[in-house]
């Protein structure tokens, strides 16, 4: 980051303090009118999505869930929010929510995350986020946001420094996931990992199972032996044609 | 007229043209006459010669090929009307008169051929006759058709065995070449060819049926012998090929299959029963039919393959890994003397053979580590063991051959590892020379990497030796102590085998498995001193405080594994004429009830007695899981070496294009499996060597 003249310090400050925005949206709107105050002011309110979200609300609302004695939310604050949310903690749309906050672990939120992930998606209180949630929900249903979603969730379901993602976790995640986006061979890929696989899930693995639900017919009629899929779902192809859950033409 | 000068007085008389021709058509008669000697050649000429200088060229040439043409006729005549046998004879004169008569009147009309005939564009004179003896004679109806089916009719009495006259063959093939090139081919080679066609069809059929395979063939070679020979004899060089051609397509080509597989006499029982004789014939006689030798070729290379197939998975020569080796041997000689004796050499051939063996001799994952075996037999038992007198350089050759066709080449040299090991531990190498001979062979196929390891366990024999030799140089002769051999074994050089615990009398650390001691044993009142391994020392040890032990004291006291330890109890109590201890009950096999007894009745010739080498064994099953395992698990970091290397030159590279990469790479050493292939490169993009193209996911990129 450069560091700002005094002048530029000071249009900064005014900003903010004129429209209750973040530091980080100042700094945004100041750049795109390229230092000119009232400019600045035009861009700000003619974008729909820069909506006014009041720094002081979020810092309070982040106060009320974060932890005694950390400058972090965890579990616990999780929960709660989730209760003042009035959603399963297992409900997707805390997903979609961390996804907006680019949470590192799955239930723990930084401050920066918290707030920056709250003012990005536009709303500084509880009831307003209750209000967005179906539309958060709905997110999923973009081809484009799910495949970012799905791709987001490897890294915030694993461990802390671990690099596969345990196969019980995974599977959970799996059945989350495309519980909202219908895969028809959810269940038997999730037997097969139980019967066969019993490892960790390699990111490679996660994000290749995505192109492959993306682009093989659930007949598995295109599935192609030299695609380069990953060894676990050629094992998985085998599994089905072995069961006789396909009928494939060699 | 008489001689003189040409005077231009001879061309006002109007009748100068029929007087001379007159004297000239005369002439002729008598030439066709056999009265050629009276005439005056220089007066004859003279008269030519004046006709065409006065311009009558056009007129004698003309009233020439009439004149020709009735005598022709006659003679015609004279040849139809000849009877049967005589008829060629016939032709034959009357071609002869008719040469000669033609070169007399050519020189006659010697000037007309070279001043009229080329301004005017006609034939010579001597092939103008020619022309019209083919046309008027040979090609006359009446006489074509006969002269065509004499010859052939000739040919076919000879094929069948008669007597002909051949110089009248030859000579009346002559004539027709003579007549022109076309006329031999179209009035007699072609009609000749077809009659062989069908004659050879008739042959061949009839053959087949009466005759198997290598009578057969003889026939033909005979028979092909026969047509050379005519050919050579009464027809046109040219002719040799084309009725080649047609009685290899007759009687080889469309016999071919029907030969190469008959049961009981075809190629297949040819090459089981060393018929060498018969398949040099197939082959020389094959080299020209089209797909010949290339089915010959691939007849042998499956039956090699079958037969191959055969011996590597019957479960009785399994039993045996040097004779199973041996067997091998055997069969790579047998075809090696049919390719040299039989097929010349021929490199083709060689190399079906080669792809043959390499493809049975892999179908059994074994061969590897019998072919060690065999190799460590040899060694050890040098020259006098071997089964015949073959030099032992000979032998480890042969075996080399058969190496080369080993597709896990790193599977052999574990177990050759262990083997050597073995050797040199116990001291059972009949032949350094031998050995290192062997080495240098496998340095020479495989390259440094393959052999730098055994090499340094020779240099700590040798430095074991030296050492244990100034140790007892320096000792001040206390001969009581017990005597020690030491080996020294460089960590890394020696190959690692899980080393089981064994409670050894004094504590040595090492290899319990493979060292060897000397010990003094008194059995009743004779003094032995045996020569025995390591484990069975630890055994015989614990007899020093009892007479008798049960298995299970055994194996508690020497914890040693169960395995070893009942093959080690075997060499001690089962063995005729080394049975230091007795075993109760007795039994072959150890039991975990039995016991065993001090043999103070043991007795042998000899003071020293070896029991029980450590000698290289065919492995159990789990052993050999266990080595199996870990040659998997060393393949994969080659592997993954192999991909790092692949993907850090060609930086992307699509899956596909990797695997027949690295598969280039190591095939030297074995053949990497595509699936594990494809798991290391699983375990590269995990480990951010590697990674998948955004656009593309078949593609990887290689990570910096």
């Amino acid at each position: 980051q450069h560091k700002l003249g005094r002048g530029s310090r000071d249009k900064v400050q005014q900003f903010m303090a004129i429209t209750g925005a973040s530091e980080k949206v100042a700094l945004q709107a100041l750049k795109a009118s390229d230092w000119h105050l009232e400019g600045s002011f035009d861009y700000f309110y003619s974008q729909p999505q820069i909506s006014v979200t009041n720094s002081r609300h979020l810092e309070d609302l982040y106060s009320r869930y974060k932890e005694r004695d950390a400058d972090m939310i965890m579990v616990e604050g999780t929960s709660q929010l989730c209760n003042d949310l009035l959603v399963d903690p297992q409900d997707v749309v805390m997903l979609v929510i961390s996804w907006h906050m680019k949470a590192a672990t799955m239930c723990e939120f930084t401050r920066q995350e918290f707030i920056d992930g709250l003012q990005s998606i536009g709303v500084d209180s509880i009831e307003k986020l209750r209000e967005k949630l179906p539309s958060l929900r709905a997110e999923i249903k973009d081809d484009n946001k799910f495949r970012e979603i799905y791709n987001f969730a490897f890294a915030w379901a694993r461990e802390k420094g671990q690099k596969s993602l345990p196969l019980e976790t995974a599977i959970g995640m799996w059945r989350l996931l495309f519980a909202e986006r219908h895969w028809p061979l959810i269940d038997h890929w999730c037997q097969f990992l139980q019967v066969r696989h019993n490892k960790a899930i390699s990111r490679d693995t996660w994000s290749q199972l995505l192109e492959f639900v993306k682009t093989i017919d659930p007949q598995l009629s295109n599935y192609d032996e030299e695609g380069a899929w990953p060894y676990l779902i050629d094992e998985f192809v085998e599994y089905l044609t072995e069961n006789g859950c396909v009928q494939r033409n060699k | 007229p008489g001689c003189g000068p040409f005077k231009h007085r001879v061309e006002v008389d109007p009748k100068f043209f029929d007087k001379s021709w007159k004297k000239l058509d005369d002439a002729i008669r008598e030439i066709y006459n056999h009265n050629a000697s009276g005439l005056s050649f220089e007066e004859l000429y003279r008269t030519a010669y004046n006709m065409v200088l006065h311009k009558h060229g056009g007129r004698l040439y003309d009233k020439l090929a009439e004149n020709l043409k009735g005598h022709l006729r006659e003679m015609g005549k004279l040849v139809e009307a000849a009877q049967g046998g005589l008829f060629l004879e016939e032709l034959q004169r009357r071609w002869a008169d008719h040469i000669k008569a033609l070169q007399m009147i050519r020189d006659i009309l010697m000037y007309m051929d070279r001043t009229f005939i080329p301004s005017s564009k006609k034939t010579p004179v001597f092939e103008h006759g020619l022309e019209l003896w083919r046309d008027i004679v040979v090609r006359s109806p009446k006489i074509h058709g006969r002269l065509v089916d004499t010859l052939l009719e000739l040919i076919h009495r000879e094929r069948m065995g008669e007597m002909i006259n051949r110089g009248l063959m030859r000579n009346t093939t002559k004539m027709l070449m003579e007549l022109g090139s076309s006329v031999y081919q179209d009035d007699f080679e072609r009609p000749f060819l077809e009659v062989s066609a069908s004659f050879y069809s008739g042959e061949s059929q009839q053959c087949i049926e009466r005759c198997d395979c290598g009578e057969y063939l003889k026939n033909a070679e005979k028979r092909l012998a026969e047509e050379s020979e005519r050919v050579s004899l009464y027809m046109d060089a040219k002719t040799a090929d084309k009725i080649a051609n047609v009685v290899d397509k007759e009687m080889l080509s469309i016999h071919m299959q029907r030969l190469f597989l008959m049961e009981n006499s075809g190629l297949v029982n040819m090459l089981i029963n060393d018929k060498h004789e018969d398949l040099t014939r197939m082959y020389d006689l094959f080299k020209r039919v089209p797909d010949g030798h290339s089915t010959i070729r691939s007849l042998m290379a499956s039956h090699v393959k079958e037969t191959g197939k055969i011996l590597v998975t019957d479960p009785e020569r399994l039993r045996d890994p040097v004779d199973f080796v041996q067997r091998l041997l055997n069969e790579k000689d047998k075809y090696d003397e049919i390719v040299s004796v039989s097929f010349s050499n021929d490199k083709t051939f060689q190399n079906a053979l080669n792809a043959s063996f390499e493809h049975f001799i892999n179908l059994n994952n074994r061969s590897p580590e019998f072919i060690s075996l065999y190799v460590d037999d040899k060694l050890r038992k040098g020259v006098k063991g071997a089964a015949n007198e073959e030099d032992i350089e000979t032998v480890l050759d042969k075996v080399m051959m058969l190496f080369r066709y080993l597709q896990e080449k790193d599977v052999f040299e574990k177990y050759y590892k262990q083997h050597l090991a073995k050797r040199l531990l116990s001291g059972k190498t009949s032949s350094d020379e031998a050995e290192r001979n062997m080495l240098v062979k496998l340095k020479t196929e495989c390259g440094y990497q393959f052999t730098s390891k055994l090499e340094s366990m020779f240099t700590d024999l040798k430095t074991s030796q030296d050492t244990m030799q100034s140790f007892y140089a320096n000792l001040s002769g206390d001969s009581d102590g017990p005597t020690i051999s030491v080996q020294i074994l460089t960590t890394g050089s020696w190959p690692t085998q899980p080393c089981a615990t064994c409670n050894l009398p004094p504590e040595i650390l090492g290899q319990t498995n493979m060292g060897n001691a000397d010990i003094k044993a008194t059995f009743g009142d004779r003094k032995h001193e045996l020569n025995v391994s390591t484990y069975q020392m630890c055994v015989l040890m614990l007899f020093n405080s009892t007479d008798t032990l049960t298995y299970k004291e055994i194996e508690q006291n020497t914890a040693i594994p169960p395995v070893d330890l009942k093959r080690c109890l075997q060499s001690l109590a089962c063995v005729k004429g080394k049975n230091v201890l007795r075993k109760e009950p007795m039994s072959k096999d150890i039991s975990d009830s039995d016991a065993f007894h001090f043999n103070d009745k043991f007795s042998s010739k000899l003071v020293k007695v070896k029991i029980g080498t450590v000698v290289a064994q065919k492995e159990s099953e789990p052993e050999k899981q266990e080595t199996r395992h870990r040659v998997e698990e060393d393949r994969k970091p080659q592997i993954e070496a192999a991909i790092v290397r692949i993907m850090k030159s060609r930086r992307v590279l699509d899956h596909n294009s990797i695997v027949t990469e690295v598969t280039k790479q190591l095939q030297a050493r074995f053949l990497p499996n595509p699936v594990v292939i494809k798991k290391r490169i699983e375990s590269l993009i995990e480990r951010e060597f590697l990674e998948r193209d955004k656009v593309d996911r078949k593609l990887y990129r290689y990570l910096a």
